[in-house]
C-alpha cells in the first residue's frame, strides 16, 4: 500500500491491521535492545523460528514472534515476555526455548526456573506486571517499547500511532502550542525548560525558514533512555517531531544522534523511510498542504555536542562547540535560523499528551514537573535498568521498591543523579521528590535521568575524583574556567586521594568551582561543579578523612588503605592465598593467613573471595 | 538601527542595540579587561572569559562575558563588583598557570593582585606555553583573510591552534594575521632576509621598488589579486612610499 492520503484514511487503515490481528494468538516477545543482543537474543530468536518450523507450526497462525525494543530490566536479559499470559522470562537461552514452547506456549503453564525471583525473599512472580520492577511504573513516553516490533510502521499505527498527528492537522498552530503549555511539559534531556514556551518563543520570531531538532546525543555514563526509545519506539519521536513541526512552521527536521548507538541509527532509518512511504512525512502529510521531512545527523562522538549550541554546529559540519547563548537557539539556531530543539524523550511525550490531552498529562507528577520521567536505575542496587515512573516519586521509593534496594544487604549510602555534572544526595535526603526543581535545590540536577545508587563501599571523594576526569576529558577547551580549571580540580582530587591532600585543599575547590559555575560558556562547565560542592556539603567529614587523617572510611583509595586478615576470623581455608594475584597471602592450612603489605596491590581479590568476613580493610 | 541606552557602572551610555557590551564600555571610556576579542573579526570572544561584568536584567543577574553579550533594553552592566574581581582572578591565576611564559598575561594577573598561581604551572619549551588557546589566530585566519590555513586541534587542555597534522600548510598565505591579533604573542613568525617563516613553512617576501624593503609575502600578493581583482602593480610598492 501506498501513502495515506487522508486522516479517514489513516482510520481505515487502522482497523484493518486490527483486523487481521488475532487477539489471542500466542506470542512471543523477545527484547531485541542492545543489552538483550549482547547477551544473545538473537540466537534465542533463532532458536525460536527453528522449532516453530520443525514443529509445523505457522507464524501468525499458530504462534507470534516479535523482536522488541528494550523491556528495561537489562541486566536479567535476554528477556523474553509471552502473551496472552503476561508471563516474562529472565535471561534465556536458545536451550529453554523447546520447553517454553511445550509448556507455556501449548499447555499454558510457567517454567518456574525463568520467571523471576525476589532475591531478599525468594518469592517468585510469573507476571510481568507484578514483577515490583514493574509495577510501579507508568509508561507513556516507554507506552509501546516491548510491545511492538519497532521497525515495523504497522505495529505502531495499531497502538493508536499517528493518531496525534491526525488530531493536530485539524488543529490551529497555537491551540498545538497552548496545549502542550497546558500539559507542563519540560524538557527531558536535563534543562527542564517549558516545552511549549520554547515552541511559542521559535514561532513568535519571523522568518522563512525554521527547524525542530531532536538531541539524541546521549552520552552521560550509564544513561540509555533516549537509545531505547530510539531503538524501541521511533515513530513515537517522528511523530511528536512532525506535531512539532506544524506547531512552529518547520519544514525540515534533523535526528542528531550518537554514532555509538548502531541499533538507534538503523531503526530510526528504517522508521523514516516507513513514514515517508505512509504519507506521513514528505509533501502533503496525510493529504494535508503542510510538508515536512527529517534527516538523520549521526554525531562523532563528542560528549559536548549535546549541548544544543554545539549540536547545532555539529549538524552544520563544523566542529562541535558551543557558543554563547545570550541570543536563544529559538530566535537564532541552526544555521542561524529560529530552531527548536528538543529531547527524545520530550518528542516522544508530545504525540500521547496531543492525544489524551493536556489535562491528563497535567494530572500526574508534581506542582512544578508534570508527567513521568524516564530513570536509568544502576550501580549498587540489585533491580537495575530502566523504569519510567510519574514525577515526584521519592528517592527511596526508587531504589527499595523498584530497585529492589541496594546490593548484598549493603547499607544506603548516596544517589549520584542528572549525569557526571550532576551531584551525589546523601541517603538521609532519600525522602526528596525527584523532580526538576527539589533535585536542583539540593545541589544536583535531573540531567537527563541517571540514578547512580551508591552503598557504604563507596568513597565519595573517588566519585568526585571519577566524575571531574570524566569532565575533563570531555571539555571541548573553549573556555579558560573549564579546560583549565576542571584538569587543576582533578590535581587536588588526586593529591586528596593519594594522601597527599593539604588544609587548605578544599577550600581551593571550592574556589574553582564558583569559577565553573559563575564563569564557564556553556553548561557543561557551569554545571561541572557539581559533583565537587555536593560531596563537599553532604560528606564533608570523608574530605577532612582523607586530608587530616589520610584515611578513606569507605575502603575505597588505596594509597590510604591496608589490607589484613582478621586472626580470629580467618579458619586457614587459604582460598585468598590461591587467588591472590601477588601471591603475597601466606598461612598453612587451618591456620591464620597473614598479607605481606609491602607485596600487596590492594586489588581487593582476597576481600571478596573470603567466606568468613576475615579480610579487614582500614 | 535601534538605539537606546544602557548603564554601565552607574552611568548611562548610548548604545545601538545587539551591540556588544565591551565596545560600549570602551567608546564611554569605562575600561575592561579583554584577551580574546577583536572588533574586527566577528567570530571572535567569549573564550578567555576575562571580560566578565554582571548584567543585570528583569530582575536577574549574571555573569557575562562583555564581549559578546548584545545590549537590549533595561540592561544595567556593572564592571566594579566583588564578584567580577573574584571570578576574573580565577581566571587569570588558571592562564598564569597554564602561560607562564606570557607576559601579557603576568601583567593582568598582577593588576588583579597574582603573582604566583597555586597550581604547578605547565612547562614546556614550544609556543604552547603562551597560548591561552582562544582560538583569535584561527578565527581571523577563517572569516578576515578567508584561507583557514589554520584551525583549533584537539579538546580540553590539549586544544591548540595549528595547521592540519602541523604540516605546512599550502593554503597559508603567509600574511602573518595571526600573529597581529593574538593577545599573547604565542606565535612565532622570523624574517630572515626576504624569507618569512611562520607555522613552519617559508615564504619569499616581495621587495618594495622604492626602499628594497621585503614587505609582503609574495603569496599573499597572489591571494589579494585573486580575491580582489587589484592590479599586481599596486604592491610594487610598500605602504610607506605608495
Amino acid at each position: 500500500m501506498g501513502a495515506i492520503a487522508s486522516i479517514e484514511q489513516l482510520g481505515k487503515y487502522r482497523e484493518q491491521i486490527k483486523a487481521n490481528v488475532k487477539e489471542d494468538l500466542p506470542t512471543v516477545l523477545i527484547c531485541f535492545g542492545t543489552g538483550c543482543q549482547a547477551n544473545g537474543a538473537r540466537n534465542v530468536a533463532e532458536a525460536f523460528t527453528k522449532i516453530i518450523k520443525d514443529q509445523g507450526l505457522n507464524l501468525d497462525v499458530n504462534i507470534g514472534l516479535k523482536t522488541t525494543g528494550c523491556h528495561g530490566y537489562c541486566e536479567n536479559g535476554p528477556l523474553v515476555a509471552l502473551r496472552p499470559q503476561g508471563i516474562l522470562y529472565l535471561k534465556v537461552k536458545p536451550d529453554d526455548v523447546s520447553e517454553i514452547v511445550e509448556k507455556t506456549i501449548k499447555a499454558g503453564e510457567v517454567v518456574d526456573r525463568l520467571i523471576y525471583k525476589d532475591k531478599q525473599t525468594e518469592k517468585t512472580i510469573a507476571k510481568y506486571r507484578e514483577i515490583p520492577f514493574y509495577k510501579h511504573q507508568q509508561r507513556i513516553a516507554l507506552r509501546n517499547i516491548g510491545n511492538i516490533d519497532p521497525t515495523n510502521i504497522d505495529d505502531y499505527i495499531l497502538q493508536g500511532g499517528y493518531a496525534g498527528l491526525a488530531k493536530v492537522l485539524k488543529m490551529e498552530p497555537d491551540a498545538i502550542i497552548s496545549e502542550v503549555e497546558k500539559s507542563g511539559l519540560r524538557g527531558r534531556g536535563g534543562g527542564g525548560f517549558p516545552t511549549g514556551v520554547k515552541w511559542r518563543s521559535c514561532k513568535a520570531v519571523p522568518s522563512d525558514t525554521r527547524y525542530v531538532i531532536c538531541n539524541g546525543d546521549e552520552g552521560d555514563p550509564g544513561a540509555f533512555m533516549d537509545r531505547s526509545i530510539m531503538e524501541g519506539d521511533p515513530h513515537a519521536v517522528i511523530e511528536g517531531m512532525i506535531i512539532g513541526a506544524i506547531a512552529v512552521g518547520a519544514h525540515q527536521g534533523y535526528i542528531y544522534v550518537r554514532d555509538e548507538y548502531p541499533l538507534a541509527v538503523k531503526n530510526l532509518a528504517i522508521a523514516i523511510k516507513s513514514a515517508r512511504e505512509k504519507g506521513f512525512l514528505g509533501k502533503n502529510i496525510l493529504g494535508s498542504s503542510f510538508a515536512f521531512d527529517i534527516k538523520i545527523s549521526r554525531g562523532g562522538g563528542a560528549f559536548v555536542c549535546g549541548e544544543s549550541s554545539a549540536l547545532m554546529r555539529s549538524v552544520e559540519g563544523k566542529v562541535g562547540e558551543p557558543r554563547a547563548k545570550y541570543i536563544r537557539s529559538v530566535e537564532k539556531g541552526l544555521y542561524d535560523e529560529p530552531t527548536v530543539l528538543n529531547n527524545v524523550e520530550t518528542w516522544a511525550n508530545v504525540p500521547e499528551i496531543i492525544v489524551k490531552g493536556a489535562d491528563w498529562y497535567a494530572s500526574l507528577g508534581t506542582k512544578g514537573s508534570k508527567g513521568t520521567k524516564v530513570f536509568s536505575l544502576v550501580g549498587k542496587v540489585n533491580n537495575t535498568g530502566l523504569v519510567e515512573v510519574p514525577m515526584g516519586i521519592s528517592i527511596r521509593k526508587l531504589v527499595e521498591e523498584i530497585g529492589g534496594g541496594v546490593l548484598s544487604g549493603k547499607r544506603f549510602k548516596a544517589v549520584q543523579t542528572g549525569g557526571p555534572s550532576g551531584g551525589c544526595i546523601p541517603e538521609r535526603l532519600s525522602d526528596l521528590p525527584i523532580d526538576f526543581d527539589s533535585l536542583t535545590d539540593a545541589g544536583s540536577m535531573m540531567g537527563s535521568g541517571g540514578i547512580i545508587v551508591m552503598d557504604e563501599e563507596t568513597c565519595m571523594v573517588d566519585v568526585a575524583k571519577y566524575f571531574i576526569g570524566f569532565l575533563v576529558g570531555e571539555s571541548c577547551g573553549k573556555c579558560t574556567p573549564c579546560r583549565d580549571g576542571l584538569r587543576r580540580m582533578l590535581d587536588v582530587l588526586i593529591e586528596i586521594t593519594e594522601g597527599r591532600g593539604k588544609e587548605t585543599d578544599v577550600a581551593v575547590l571550592e574556589e574553582l568551582c564558583d569559577v565553573l559555575t559563575w564563569g564557564a560558556l556553556c553548561g557543561l562547565g557551569t554545571s561541572a561543579a557539581n559533583p565537587v560542592l555536593s560531596t563537599i556539603k553532604y560528606f564533608r567529614e570523608e574530605y577532612d578523612a582523607h586530608i587530616n587523617d589520610k584515611q578513606c572510611p569507605a575502603g575505597v583509595c588505596k594509597a590510604l588503605i591496608t589490607y589484613s586478615i582478621d586472626a580470629e576470623a580467618c579458619t586457614g581455608c587459604t582460598l585468598c592465598a590461591k587467588k591472590c594475584p601477588q601471591k603475597c597471602i601466606t598461612g598453612e592450612r587451618k591456620k591464620t593467613h597473614v598479607i605481606d603489605t609491602e607485596q600487596c596491590i590492594k586489588c581487593g581479590v582476597c576481600k571478596d573471595v573470603c567466606n568468613f568476613n576475615a579480610v579487614r580493610v582500614a | 538601527m535601534e538605539k537606546l541606552k544602557v548603564i554601565i557602572d552607574g552611568r548611562e551610555c548610548e548604545a545601538i542595540k545587539d551591540q556588544c557590551v565591551l565596545d560600549v564600555a570602551r567608546e564611554n571610556g569605562i575600561p575592561i579587561p579583554a584577551l580574546c576579542y577583536n572588533p574586527e573579526v566577528k567570530t571572535s570572544g567569549g573564550s578567555c572569559r576575562v571580560c566578565l561584568v554582571e548584567a543585570h536584567q528583569g530582575g536577574w543577574m549574571r555573569l557575562v562575558t562583555s564581549c559578546n553579550y548584545p545590549v537590549r533594553k533595561g540592561l544595567e552592566i556593572k564592571t566594579n563588583t566583588d564578584l567580577v574581581h573574584k571570578i576574573r582572578r580565577g581566571v587569570l591565576e588558571l592562564l598564569r598557570a597554564r602561560v607562564p611564559d606570557s607576559d601579557v598575561i603576568k601583567k593582568l594577573a598582577l593588576e588583579e593582585g597574582i603573582t604566583e598561581p597555586r597550581f604547578k604551572k605547565d612547562e614546556g619549551e614550544d609556543n604552547r606555553y603562551k597560548c591561552i588557546a582562544c582560538a583569535l589566530c584561527a578565527q581571523v585566519c577563517e572569516e578576515v583573510v578567508g584561507v583557514s590555513a589554520i584551525s583549533m586541534q584537539n579538546r580540553g587542555a590539549d586544544k591548540q591552534p595549528g595547521t592540519p597534522y602541523h604540516k605546512p600548510s599550502n593554503v597559508c598565505i603567509g600574511c602573518g594575521a595571526c600573529v597581529y591579533v593574538c593577545p599573547t604573542n604565542a606565535i612565532s613568525m622570523k624574517e630572515t632576509g626576504d624569507i618569512r617563516r611562520i607555522w613552519s613553512r617559508d615564504f619569499k617576501m616581495a621587495k618594495c621598488s622604492m626602499c628594497s624593503k621585503p614587505y609582503i609575502p609574495e603569496a599573499q600578493i597572489d591571494w589579494i589579486v585573486k580575491t580582489t581583482g587589484k592590479a599586481r602593480a599596486f604592491f610594487d610598492k610598500c605602504p610607506d612610499h605608495r
